[in-house]
């Protein structure tokens, strides 16, 4: 664009900048351009420096532009007054709702536009929804589930006409989850109601931007998105607390605490600090032990995760926000949302397992100008060390981890064509044509249009009618048959059911006595094996459970400091693609002699001594080691490809181990590599353990091992519910909508499995066990890179440094209980320390 | 001679007050002896309960345990089938098609005394009609040592209470890393002191977590065979 000036906004707005005393980044320019010239686009930035705005002020300067009459000085309009709706704004959080209202009604506000601005979200109170309904406001904050619930309503068409643009804020969260699919649906809904509509994305940074964009905007856009990167002055720094003396054999979530008196430190040294832990229970672990070493924090520093009640988390971000908080020790659960400008120091405890992630971590400090972002990563075992170093690298280099977007779920499908038809019916011709038009469903087949069809009209493709199923009718009336539902409670249950995040069915905590304040929830697993009286760590207490009544847990303080930490379910990411290659290359790296980070050479005792053992594998080799121990014959192979695939692996190798000679296995994985643990030896050689490792017939393979496993039964809890199989219940209310209705998705499998067989739902559960659980696609390159690799095979004496932690994966992973688990492994990392310095008194003398 | 057929078929033999019974894999107790057949909860018509509400449940669930159950009645010769409750899930399931399929299995074994025990279900959903001539008694009938119940918790200690209502399953496996995910609940006979819980005959059903208390006897059903997982004692 050189030669010409740089765009303007309309007069109004551009006053607006200058009263402020702010000029306009040249991304904001360039955006705002774009969307006059009628464009669609995606803003992507590491920080959220500006992005609002950038988006937000092309619908409004569009407004002013029609409006030559408007008049800053008018009074304000109530709301039935206002400009009819314009402007969807889908945010994936609904605790971010209110932070963009804020931003978004500033300029409004000031330039005195007869604008509404409001919130639409689970939490909105059924009266405000009302009078929404009556008069939708001018721009409407809003989730992409209740999205759907606007759509299901049977006037949708007319109603939805009308909004000129769509803007879908931290894209890069919904991008590759159901909640993205379901985003597209509507948009694709929304576009053939409103053929000009214009489609913005604001998003992290990601590896693959625009494949992002190009699937915000559809299979059928009318001209390429605009990619527009947003302002980038932020440093990020990575540095990692080394511990001065390293464990020789660490294990996973132990060597952390031990490094509690420097982190600590780290938190004394700086104003305010969040801690991100990996989990929520190292929230609770860490929060409790940094209350322990400073009692006199209390108050100053406070925790923060999902299943906390909603008032407490509140409390705690706006402390953050004001600067009163000293530390807060959190999940994922602060990752996104608004700056919290006091933050000046984050720590992330354990493994980031991705580049994207850490980075995201770190831009939530250094708000004030020219500070640095600083991510101080703590090591919870002494390999993640490796891992920040390598984090760093590949942050340096720019390499990101994609987001990738799902290939046409049917799940998903079924629920929204269940609102299509809820919300006014729809035609098959024209509703092929409008689904296609969402990215990930542009390659849906009519068979598959045709299936999901019958499974709503009459309940299954393979068994013919049944007279009393009644979801979706068809309606024969006009010209061509629509598909609509015409049984009230039908359409109230869906919209009940609208949604794709599903979670274990959870218990509310409540205190037994005082009111029974709430404390927030935990997994239904998890309370169903305690007894009254068992002790477990919540909320950052020790809590007692007194009895369980319905779907709540009544607690009272415990009168002893020691108890359990819930684990929870999911929350176990594996090692990205990215940061797995980046550690492969750490590891040759310092093979090669140059360890000169602090990281590498706080490490190097460790890595020497799995030299001396056994070998340090390089890139182009495959480790397997063979080790025996009392508990049997132990096989290791180190393929460093993350957690998921080395499932995938184990399965595949048990699988195949088991079909040439009978014997039982079990196998145990982490992001490094595989343990099988067998009675008798697995004596394979070199050229017989390429057999077992080839890439031929992976997929029928899994798929064998699938039938005879629960992957896929359990998979298919989520896919149950989405389809709407399993109702969740009414909000508020406990109970099902009937307990004559209540039957497990683990069931449906069962049942499906033996009288349909051919339900493609089933299907599903299996492919998304193979894509998203075994992640095939990077299990088949791993076996081909493995393929071309030299197999290294070592019978080392005693448990290497590499295969230590696997071994301690397993025995944490079969003890339900701490204590022995905790026992058993400190006895044995005494033998091998043992070991370990002998070895270094002889090498010595 | 009819037993030795049963036995053959992956079941196992008990001892409970004094009697012989034979736990089958099929999810139901024979009684020799009496040449009783016991299953419990049934719930015939769940799948058109689910169905009305919207929710695609297929279809043949049921049919499939009405034959399974004939096959049972004609292999051992029963003389008489005893449910202990829960034959019908609900009022809106009672549909012609259920009442029907029903219909023509009653037909079938014409000469076959059946006896309902009316659980939580049945008294919603109503006793069944009177052409599928069974007998319909409230918790706490005898037969033999046996008392009939539905829920364990009505069994009034005066005999050995033969119940069901819980959908006994228990959980297997369950070890480290892809044996977490492996693991597997299996429906499960308890046979405690003074109370025996059966399994849910029916394949639409669902089963729910039991801790046994000590002492209870534990079989659980696992392709197509009873086992027995701590009859040691005893046996």
């Amino acid at each position: 664009m050189s030669g010409k000036s740089p765009f303007r906004l309309h007069p109004l707005l551009e006053s607006w900048f200058d009263q402020r005393g702010w000029a306009p980044f040249g991304f904001q320019r360039e955006a705002w351009q774009a969307y006059q010239a009628g464009r669609d686009g995606l803003v992507h930035a590491p920080t959220g420096m500006g992005k609002t705005l950038s988006v937000w002020l092309g619908p409004v300067s569009q407004w002013l532009d029609e409006h030559t009459e408007h008049d800053p000085a008018a009074a304000e309009v109530d709301r039935t007054q206002a400009e009819p709706l314009r402007v969807l704004w889908i945010t994936p959080l609904r605790a971010l709702a209110n932070d963009t209202l804020d931003a978004l009604r500033q300029p409004i506000r000031d330039l005195g536009l007869p604008w509404t601005i409001e919130k639409r979200t689970g939490d909105t109170a059924q009266s405000v929804k009302a009078k929404q309904r009556q008069r939708y406001p001018t721009a409407l904050v809003i989730t992409p589930e209740s999205l759907s619930v606007l759509l299901s309503y049977p006037d949708a068409a007319r109603r939805l006409k009308g909004i000129r643009s769509v803007v879908v804020d931290e894209w890069h969260e919904l991008l590759s989850s159901k909640r993205g699919t379901q985003t597209e649906l509507c948009l694709a809904r929304l576009r053939r109601w409103n053929p000009g509509l214009r489609t913005w994305g604001l998003s992290a940074t990601l590896g693959n931007v625009e494949q992002a964009a190009s699937t915000l905007v559809g299979s059928r856009p009318t001209s390429k998105p605009v990619l527009i990167r947003g302002q980038h002055t932020k440093r990020v720094e990575i540095r990692s607390i080394v511990p001065d003396d390293i464990e020789r054999f660490p294990w996973a979530g132990h060597l952390g605490l031990k490094i509690l008196p420097e982190v600590i430190r780290a938190i004394e040294g700086a104003n305010s600090t969040l801690v991100f832990c990996n989990t929520r229970s190292q929230v609770e672990i860490w929060y409790g032990a940094i209350m322990q070493a400073r009692p006199d924090w209390l108050g100053r520093v406070s925790l923060h995760h999902g299943s906390l009640d909603k008032q407490l988390r509140d409390k705690v971000e706006a402390g953050l926000r004001e600067g009163r908080a000293k530390c807060v020790v959190c999940t994922s659960s602060l990752d996104l949302g608004v700056d919290f400008s006091p933050v000046d120091l984050v720590l992330q405890v354990g493994s980031p397992k991705g580049v994207a992630r850490l980075l995201q971590r770190a831009g939530r400090s250094g708000h004030q100008p020219g500070a640095v972002s600083t991510v101080l990563c703590v090591p919870t075992h002494a390999f993640e060390l490796i891992e920040f170093a390598a984090a760093r690298s590949a942050a340096t280099a720019g390499t990101i981890e994609h987001r990738i977007p799902l290939d046409k779920p049917l799940d998903v499908l079924v629920q929204h064509l269940m609102t299509c038809a809820v919300g006014g019916g729809f035609e098959r011709e024209a509703i092929l044509d409008e689904v296609r038009g969402a990215s990930s469903y542009a390659e849906l087949s009519a068979t598959e249009l045709g299936w999901a069809i019958d499974f709503l009209t009459k309940g299954g493709a393979a068994l013919g009618a049944y007279p009393e199923f009644k979801r979706v009718e068809i309606d024969e009336s006009g010209d061509t048959p629509r598909y609509v539902v015409r049984d009230r409670s039908v359409t109230m249950n869906h919209r009940v059911a609208i949604g794709t995040i599903t979670s274990d069915s959870a218990m509310t905590v409540r205190w037994a006595s005082g009111g029974g304040k709430s404390l927030g929830t935990i997994e239904e697993s998890f309370i169903s094996k305690l007894a009254p009286g068992n002790r477990f760590v919540f909320s950052g207490r020790v809590l007692e459970l007194a009895r369980v009544r319905e779907m709540t847990a009544y607690v009272r303080r415990a009168k002893s400091s020691k108890g359990i930490v819930p684990r929870w379910g999911g929350g176990r990411s594996p090692l990205s693609t990215e940061l797995s290659e980046a550690v492969r290359e750490k590891l040759e790296t310092f093979r090669l002699g140059g360890a000169d980070e602090p990281e590498l050479r706080a490490i190097a005792p460790l890595l020497n001594l799995q030299t001396r053992w056994s070998v340090l594998p390089g890139p182009d080799d495959l480790l397997i080691e063979t080790t025996t121990t009392r508990e049997g014959h132990h096989t290791f192979l180190f393929p460093f490809e993350g957690r998921l695939v080395h499932e995938g692996l184990g399965a595949l190798l048990a699988f195949r181990l088991t079909r040439d000679a009978p014997r039982s296995l079990a196998v145990t994985v982490n992001d490094y590599g595989v343990e099988l643990l067998s009675e008798t030896a697995i004596e394979l050689d070199g050229a017989r353990w390429r057999r077992m490792l080839q890439p031929a017939d992976l997929l029928s393979e899994l798929l064998e091992c699938l039938n005879s496993s629960q992957l896929a039964r359990r998979r298919f809890r989520d896919i149950a519910r989405i389809a709407g199989l399993i109702h969740p219940g009414f909000p508020g209310r406990q109970s099902k909508p009937s307990r004559h209705l209540q039957a497990s998705s683990e069931l449906f499998f069962d049942v499906f499995a033996e009288f349909d067989p051919a339900n493609l739902l089933l299907d599903q559960a299996k492919r998304e066990v193979l894509s998203e659980q075994l992640e095939v696609t990077r299990l088949r390159s791993a076996l081909e890179r493995i393929a071309g690799a030299r197999i290294v095979m070592v019978s080392p004496e005693r448990l290497t440094p590499l295969a230590f932690p696997l071994y301690a994966e397993r025995l944490r992973t079969q003890t339900m209980s701490s204590e022995s688990w905790r026992d058993r492994i400190e006895r044995l990392v005494l033998r091998l320390e043992d070991a370990a310095s002998r070895e270094q008194d002889t090498l010595r003398r | 001679m009819t037993l030795p057929r049963m036995e053959t078929a992956g079941s196992i033999g008990i001892a409970v007050a004094g009697e012989d019974l034979r736990l089958l894999p099929e999810r139901a107790v024979y009684w020799p002896r009496e040449r009783t057949l016991f299953i419990a909860d049934p719930h015939f018509g769940k799948a058109q309960t689910f169905r009305s509400a919207g929710i695609a449940a297929p279809e043949r669930s049921h049919s499939a345990d009405l034959e399974t159950l004939s096959l049972l009645i004609e292999h051992a010769n029963a003389a008489s089938l005893v449910v202990l409750g829960d034959l019908l899930h609900s009022r809106s399931g009672v549909r012609d098609s259920v009442i029907d399929a029903l219909g023509s299995w009653r037909t079938r074994h014409r000469s076959l005394a059946v006896t309902l025990v009316r659980g939580n279900h049945d008294r919603s959903a109503g006793d069944p009609p009177k052409q599928l001539n069974m007998k319909c008694v409230s918790p706490g009938e005898r037969r033999g040592p046996f008392e009939l119940v539905h829920e364990p918790d009505e069994a009034s200690g005066n005999g050995y209470a033969l119940s069901g209502h819980l959908h006994p399953g228990v959980q297997l496996g369950g070890s480290g890393g892809l044996g977490r995910k492996t693991a597997a609940k299996l429906p499960a006979f308890v046979f405690g002191a003074n109370c025996a819980v059966l399994p849910a005959f029916g394949r639409f059903t669902g089963l729910a977590g039991v801790r046994p208390a000590e002492g209870d006897r534990l079989a659980v059903i696992a392709d197509g065979e009873v086992i027995a997982l701590n009859f040691g004692r005893d046996a």
